[in-house]
């Protein structure tokens, strides 16, 4: 009452000449914050690399051309192979073992015979050649990537780029089934709108027949720089983006480095690695009453029993990760020496993280999902260029580091995301946790089958899933 | 405030529990019962098992020296980065220098006549062939007798890590040791392992490996024994001190291993540094201890590898090493640089033949090799492990038998004797060694034998009382 009477004691005119001022740059100041702070989004440094061998060259500028390449192989390549499968040392597995201690040798058996005498390389190869693949050297190493546009397009669609990376123990040769429905939906019976994608999937170096660096520290961060740096080689300023396993990793960073350049980030797995005592509390929670803590059914059905799916099924199934982030050449020499070794190896993953169950089989139920060609196919990859070693490189080279420190676990994603969770994922992340980092989220599904190599086993779903969310993306 | 509150409630909760479970999980004295099976092909017999024990020599041929060779002609290398030395495993350059020697020097005719130097032989136990070497001492003054000591060796060891320290044991004489305590000493295989047949069921872990053994010992005649050993050869000695206590006169190790982190455990992690004498801990197990993120936790981390993807996958990982014996040499020597000398990792040759030299590691890999075990002998851990760590019942038995400890400055971990007197409850001798790591009786054999000796001193001076 009497604070009212002295302010209306104020001469009129006093007020306005300090009132009003002082109002708009209070105003003025507030709209200030609230601007910048909604369009300063922070990024991930994009820095500078070179992982050729020695020191990186003074003078000169890098040769930037575009090489076509196709894969070859040869009379003495397929011989050294056949040799190496004949000398094939067997263990007899335990009584009752399916594949509950790893890749049961009785089944490895029957794929090394079907390897030997039916699985024909050159006709595989030919099938690897059908799309056309490509090198280019960037910050030294040369980068292997295959770009694959729509033979057809028909009027008034528009062709959206879209770089789609691979990761562990897969490669570019996961995307083959998934690519004629993104390039060419509607003679796949997919009428999802207007898009129309041209798809390039870069193999990822030390991976396949991108070369391996030389240098130490090659990660996520520096292979997100490299891809964008391709990108922009092949003309394109905004392009979409698709990932799983360390794709899902690389194309989050190349999203926290360059936002304005993607257009859109679509992950089949989220990487989440921050831990809080908020977290727990809320997955302790969550058991009881997901509504409570953002948890739909489905995400009850799929994160519960907690310690069961979360603790002890990951602890059963990250022994490879823990050695190959601690001694990657130790682990990985005698794969590069044993083909047979190299794919009880590779396929174990095909089996387990394609369905769980999978691990009560004495097959692993490998041939319920994939043909016994793709995923030989596959393995050869990794055996015809002796890439293993240097792909189990890349996890001490992400790992080593103390996870808080890591720039992209404070940095969120600020494009906008689309989520596929496919039921058979190793781990699932609900959306709610999910938010944490990716801020912008515009669609994320339950899929109805599939694990964790999404491309290759459910293509239709996730190039489904990849269309509605590009289309929504397109209407903001 | 209510979720500080709520917090607090929690830490209170945990705690408490915590407390709780201190006070009341005294850890019992009761005897781990033996564990019989039968581990071979098929259903058991129904006859009884021949228990005979026959001589038996390591033997080579043409055909599988020319396998070797061209296997090893024909290794597939891969370069190492640059400047990585062997932190990020064995580097594949100095790798390529061990082929070469492997294959043009290395005579493995001629370690074979080495390994057979020992008499060996084999015996059928719970439907497995057993193999062991055992030494009797080449003289034996009036009225003694040698008193037997069973050594069980580890992984990627063998047999014969004890090659060199045999000689000091049953021969101390001649080699200054004294003559008042003699040994005959039997080196078996673990099932799995070298020339002892591998389990063909599931669950074959140390109860049932310390319960073969025990099996082999009293059909040897032995009622009364020493057992020595250390990595897995420390559990199975363990675990035949538990299941059989009045037998084993003495237990002697060279690695103890932590599996059960309590209330007391972590306080001392936090503050052993600065209160040293409040834990127990004399200033040398603070000096190896600590700073325990280095020493303890980042060790843990960076050399565990191997034990997470062998208690889970053996028979994946182990598959391509059965098939390319370069790939099998660089998975076994990178443990043979890092558990001699953490400080190993730094250097371009591993200091692999620092302390050992290129014919015994060899050897020791050719046993792996020729006998293709390196499946069966990664499954050992997933039998041990997979049910997790200090969740089984010997892990929460005590042990009564009278131990010696011999603490090398090298070992992976080191474990305090504050800690390790909580299992084991007579601590007779606990020394802290001047040097050497893990693989104690193959790097450091007299430093071990005269620990072995001083212990067994102490045990029978200590019995004599007793009986007295």
């Amino acid at each position: 009452e009497s604070m009212l009477s002295r302010i209306r004691a104020f001469e009129y005119s006093q007020k306005n000449a300090v009132l009003v001022p002082v109002a708009a740059l209070g105003v003025g100041g507030v709209l200030l914050c609230w601007l910048r702070s909604g369009h300063k989004i922070k990024t991930i440094d994009m820095g500078d690399g070179w992982w050729g061998s020695g020191e990186r060259p003074l003078k000169g500028k890098e040769d930037a051309s575009i090489r076509p390449f196709k894969i070859e192989t040869s009379d003495k390549e397929i011989e050294d192979l056949h040799q190496r499968l004949d000398r094939f040392r067997f263990t007899p597995h335990v009584e009752g073992a399916a594949f509950h201690y790893g890749f049961n040798s009785t089944y490895l058996r029957k794929v090394v015979a079907y390897w030997r005498n039916q699985f024909d390389w050159r006709k595989q190869v030919e099938v690897l050649n059908k799309y056309p693949h490509f090198h280019t050297t960037i910050e030294g190493i040369d980068i292997h990537f295959i770009h694959v546009k729509p033979s057809y397009v028909p009027h008034g669609r528009a062709v959206r780029p879209l770089l789609m990376v691979h990761g562990w123990p897969g490669s570019f040769y996961e995307f083959y089934k998934i690519i004629p429905l993104l390039t060419e939906p509607a003679k796949h019976g997919l009428n999802e709108g207007d898009v129309v994608f041209e798809v390039i999937c870069p193999s990822i170096p030390g991976y396949g027949f991108s070369e391996a660096p030389h240098q130490r520290e090659f990660d996520s961060i520096a292979t997100a720089r490299i891809f964008h740096k391709l990108m922009n080689r092949l003309g394109f300023k905004e392009y979409y983006i698709q990932g799983g396993d360390w794709g899902s990793r690389i194309t989050t960073n190349m999203a926290q480095m360059l936002p304005q350049s993607v257009k859109g980030l679509h992950l089949n797995l989220v990487f989440i690695a921050r831990q809080s005592l908020g977290k727990l509390i809320r997955t302790m929670l969550g058991a009881y009453v997901p509504w409570l803590v953002g948890f739909t059914r489905e995400d009850a059905r799929r994160f519960y029993p907690f310690m069961q799916k979360n603790v002890y099924d990951v602890l059963r199934e990250s022994g490879y990760l823990h050695i190959q982030a601690t001694k990657p050449d130790t682990a990985g020499c005698g794969l590069n020496d044993s083909p047979v070794g190299l794919a009880a190896y590779i396929l174990e993953k095909f089996s387990t993280w394609t369905d769980k169950s999978f691990l009560h089989q004495d097959d692993g139920g490998l041939e319920s999902k994939y043909s016994l060609d793709e995923l030989l196919t596959n393995v050869m990859i990794y055996w015809v260029t002796s890439t293993i070693v240097s792909s189990m490189r890349y996890y001490k080279e992400n790992f080593s580091k103390d996870p808080d420190l890591s720039a992209h676990n404070r940095i969120g994603v600020y494009v906008p995301t689309g989520i596929a969770a496919f039921p058979q994922e190793i781990v699932h992340i609900p959306r709610v946790w999910a938010k944490d980092v990716y801020k912008n989220i515009i669609t994320y599904s339950y899929m109805p089958s599939g694990g964790h190599f999404a491309a290759f086993e459910e293509p239709k779903l996730l190039a489904q899933d990849i269309m509605q969310f590009v289309q929504k993306v397109e209407q903001l | 405030s209510s979720l500080a509150g709520i917090m607090l409630l929690e830490v209170l909760l945990v705690l408490g529990t915590l407390l709780i479970y201190f006070l009341f999980s005294k850890k019992k004295e009761e005897t781990l019962p033996f564990k019989d099976g039968w581990w071979g092909r098929g259903q058991k017999p129904v006859t009884k098992e021949d228990s005979s024990i026959r001589p038996f020599k390591v033997e080579t041929t043409e055909e599988e020296l020319s396998d070797l060779f061209r296997r090893l002609d024909q290794a597939r290398f891969t370069e190492p980065l640059e400047n990585s030395c062997f932190h990020y495993g064995t580097n594949s350059v100095h790798l390529r220098k061990i082929v070469s020697y492997w294959k043009n020097q290395f005579n493995w005719k001629k370690q074979v006549e080495v390994l057979n130097k020992y008499p060996q032989f084999k015996t059928k136990i719970q439907g497995l062939d057993i193999h062991f070497v055992h030494v009797k001492p080449p003289r034996l003054p009036e009225g003694q007798a040698a008193k037997p000591l069973l050594m069980v060796h580890g992984w990627p060891g063998s047999f014969y890590e004890f090659y060199k320290i045999i000689p000091l044991l049953t021969d101390p004489a001649s080699h200054g040791l004294g003559d008042e305590h003699i040994f005959e000493v039997i080196c078996p295989s673990i099932p799995g392992y070298g020339f002892s047949e591998a389990p063909q069921k599931k669950d074959f872990n140390s109860v049932s490996a310390a319960s073969v053994f025990y099996e082999l010992m009293l059909r040897l005649g032995f009622n009364e024994f020493y057992t020595q050993g250390g990595d897995c050869g420390w559990l199975i000695c363990t675990n035949l001190a538990q299941i059989a206590p009045n037998h084993v006169k003495g237990l002697h190790l060279n690695m103890v291993l932590f599996s059960k982190l309590g209330l007391t455990h972590l306080l001392s992690i936090l503050l052993g540094s600065y209160f040293p004498g409040l834990f127990g801990f004399q200033d040398e197990d603070v000096r190896r201890m600590f700073p325990f993120l280095k020493k303890g936790l980042y060790r843990i981390l960076s050399e565990s590898g191997y034990a997470h993807i062998q208690a889970t996958k053996p028979d994946t990982v182990g598959c391509g090493l059965n098939d390319s014996p370069v790939g099998l040499a660089a998975y076994i020597l990178e443990k043979f640089s890092s558990w001699t000398d953490m400080e190993f990792r730094n250097l371009e040759d591993g200091g692999l033949e620092r302390k050992f030299s290129l014919d015994d590691l060899l050897t020791n890999i050719m046993i792996y090799w020729v006998s293709g075990c390196i499946v069966s002998s990664m499954r050992f851990y997933k039998e041990n492990l997979q049910k997790g760590i200090g969740t089984q019942k010997h892990e929460k038995l005590t042990v009564q038998v009278p131990t010696g400890i011999a603490s090398f400055p090298n070992e992976i971990l080191h474990t305090p004797q504050a800690w390790a007197k909580k299992k084991y409850t007579n601590i007779v001798s606990f020394h802290f060694m001047p040097r050497g790591g893990h693989f104690a009786a193959f790097e450091e054999p007299e430093l071990l034998a005269k620990d072995i000796l001083q212990f067994v001193d102490k045990v029978e001076k200590g019995q004599v009382w007793k009986k007295k």
